[in-house]
């Protein structure tokens, strides 16, 4: 009874899983277009993803559940690999999910969709909030920055003199040629 | 249905007393595990980061040059170039017992470590080949008055990769003893999961940095976790196991701080990045431009190491590699080590396997 119970419920998880991997793969557009960029191995077989862990997680239940095995800290560890396999399963998943060319194709198309709509509120709301400093005599954002742009392209000036100054004195030390001092 | 779990419970056999004290033990754990947590939830201590002596050498805008002193064991000291943007560079010297210039100052070499610093908004206009012509030159020299030694090794880690190849390999008077190529990308037709993202056809760098102006942090923190997205998962996976374990807690605690650390891009910076590197592949085809000279490869002829990470998924071996090829020299070794993108140089596993690798192949020919 409890063997049958304990294999079926597992079984049934099991099922749930794979059934649910295959359904996530076909949205992605991939069950039927595998591309070998990653994990070639693998292919699209989500058996190849379960296998390994859902054997040895099945296994050490199985033990538990049937023979009565006492938990022990043993039982944490197996679990605790169980879901580091689990984890590494999903991500190989994933990636090879969002290695895909619909993948890419669907977050570009999502980031020029936020590029599209963002564009127009950021100007309006800097306009307006420049607007509003003009108003009060604060300088705005685009001031202090316009500021900030000039001092550091000050500074490259004084490094690029500075650069010049310390090649010319190497050149003069190297040919060992005499200073001159004006009075 | 009680009766039912205990029946598929079975009996329950006595312990033994080997197995009592492991019990005893994993109970400990818990109350250690319980203990951490309320500590990290209730009063979160500052980790202490960066702990090796260092001076600012030289500072340019928000760049600087630090130096980590040695015993100088080792003539010729080492510059190491960073990626520019997305993190903090003090990874590199995370705690005591856990940092790499802390190692490698312990082996007898003076560590010149190149900060490019947080850029702002006021620094939108700096490209690629300004960090490559202007402000890396610059830092270089700046070492090596310093250090008052006649050759330098320079080690690229990351994106620092490709701009420190670029600068060497544009710069023959600057006198490079040895380069070494650390999960840096350098053909990018191999990069992976972001060569895909970053696609021409899939990716309007122009229209992208014309619209934001710089690149968020926030934006970069989104690319790097859809990279892995079960990372974050398993990261507290691990913390809870490993909780009771209070040098582990430390050691998350730190890293944690760093991971969650990310920095904006410049938008020049940003395009010209996506555009020459991920999107045209220019440095290893020999088309890449910088200060009116062609980036050569072949133009570095010392010793090259490249290292590359099994696990990395930024800059997989692939595209790390292909620099071994790429430069004239015989002098030269590709090795892959266990570990991802970060692991390859910080924690437990960077110390066993990266660090000694670098520091002996480096101690051999300097």
């Amino acid at each position: 009874m409890a063997d049958n119970t304990s294999q079926q419920l597992l079984d049934m998880w099991k099922r749930q899983v794979e059934e649910g991997t295959q359904a996530w793969l076909r949205m992605m557009g991939q069950a039927q277009a595998p591309t070998p960029t990653s994990a070639p191995n693998l292919g699209m077989d989500p058996q190849a993803f379960w296998r390994p862990f859902m054997d040895q997680g099945m296994a050490a239940w199985s033990k538990v559940m049937t023979q009565g095995t006492p938990p022990s800290p043993d039982l944490m560890a197996q679990w605790k690999q169980f879901l580091d396999q689990w984890i590494a399963a999903w991500s190989r998943v994933l990636e090879q999910a969002m290695g895909t060319d619909t993948f890419a194709q669907l977050m570009g198309k999502q980031l020029e969709g936020f590029l599209n709509v963002s564009a127009p509120i950021k100007k309006a709301a800097e306009q307006q909030i420049d607007a509003s400093l003009a108003g009060l005599g604060i300088p705005s954002r685009a001031q202090v920055v316009a500021l900030a742009r000039h001092v550091a392209q000050v500074e490259e000036k004084i490094d690029a003199l500075e650069d010049k100054l310390e090649r010319i004195l190497r050149r003069l030390n190297d040919t060992g040629a005499p200073r001159t001092e004006r009075a | 249905m009680k009766d039912e779990l205990f029946t598929m419970m079975g009996e329950m056999p006595a312990m033994s007393p080997e197995l009592l004290a492991r019990m005893r033990e994993e109970a400990n754990r818990n109350l250690l595990r319980m203990k951490h947590f309320s500590e990290m939830v209730m009063n979160p201590k500052e980790p202490k980061i960066g702990a090796t002596p260092r001076q600012e050498i030289f500072r340019t805008n928000k760049s600087r040059l630090w130096r980590y002193e040695s015993r100088r064991t080792i003539r010729t000291p080492l510059l190491f170039v960073p990626n520019l943007g997305i993190s903090r560079p003090y990874i590199f010297d995370l705690m005591p017992k856990g940092s790499f210039v802390e190692h490698m100052t312990q082996h007898g070499f003076d560590f010149y470590l190149v900060d490019w610093g947080v850029f702002g908004e006021e620094d939108n206009g700096l490209s690629v080949e300004d960090a490559v012509t202007k402000i890396l030159p610059r830092l270089a020299r700046k070492a090596l008055e310093s250090s008052g030694a006649s050759e330098m090794s320079v080690l690229g880690y990351c994106m620092g990769a490709p701009l420190s190849a670029s600068f060497v390999a544009t710069h023959p008077d600057f006198p490079l003893k040895n380069y070494i190529n650390m999960a840096g990308p350098i053909d990018f037709a191999h990069v992976g999961l972001f060569g895909k993202w970053l696609a021409p056809g899939v990716f309007d760098v122009d229209k992208y940095v014309d619209t934001l102006g710089s690149i968020p942090a926030e934006m970069v923190k989104m690319g790097f976790k859809l990279l892995k997205p079960t990372m974050d998962v398993s990261t507290n996976l691990n913390l809870w196991w490993n909780l009771w374990n209070p040098d582990y807690v430390s050691g998350f605690t730190a890293l944690n701080k760093w991971a969650n650390e990310y920095l904006p891009f410049p938008g020049e910076f940003f395009r010209q990045w996506v555009r020459d590197f991920y999107q045209q592949n220019k440095l290893i085809r020999g088309e890449l431009m910088m200060g009116g000279r062609r980036v050569d490869l072949r133009e570095i002829r010392c010793p090259v190491l490249a290292v590359g990470a099994r696990e990395d998924n930024i800059a997989p071996p692939a595209c790390v590699k292909p620099l071994i090829d790429a430069v004239s020299t015989r002098d030269k070794e590709y090795v892959e080590l266990p570990g991802g993108h970060i692991s390859l140089i910080a924690g437990r596993g960077a110390s066993v396997h990266c660090w000694p690798k670098v520091s002996s192949w480096l101690a051999a020919r300097s």
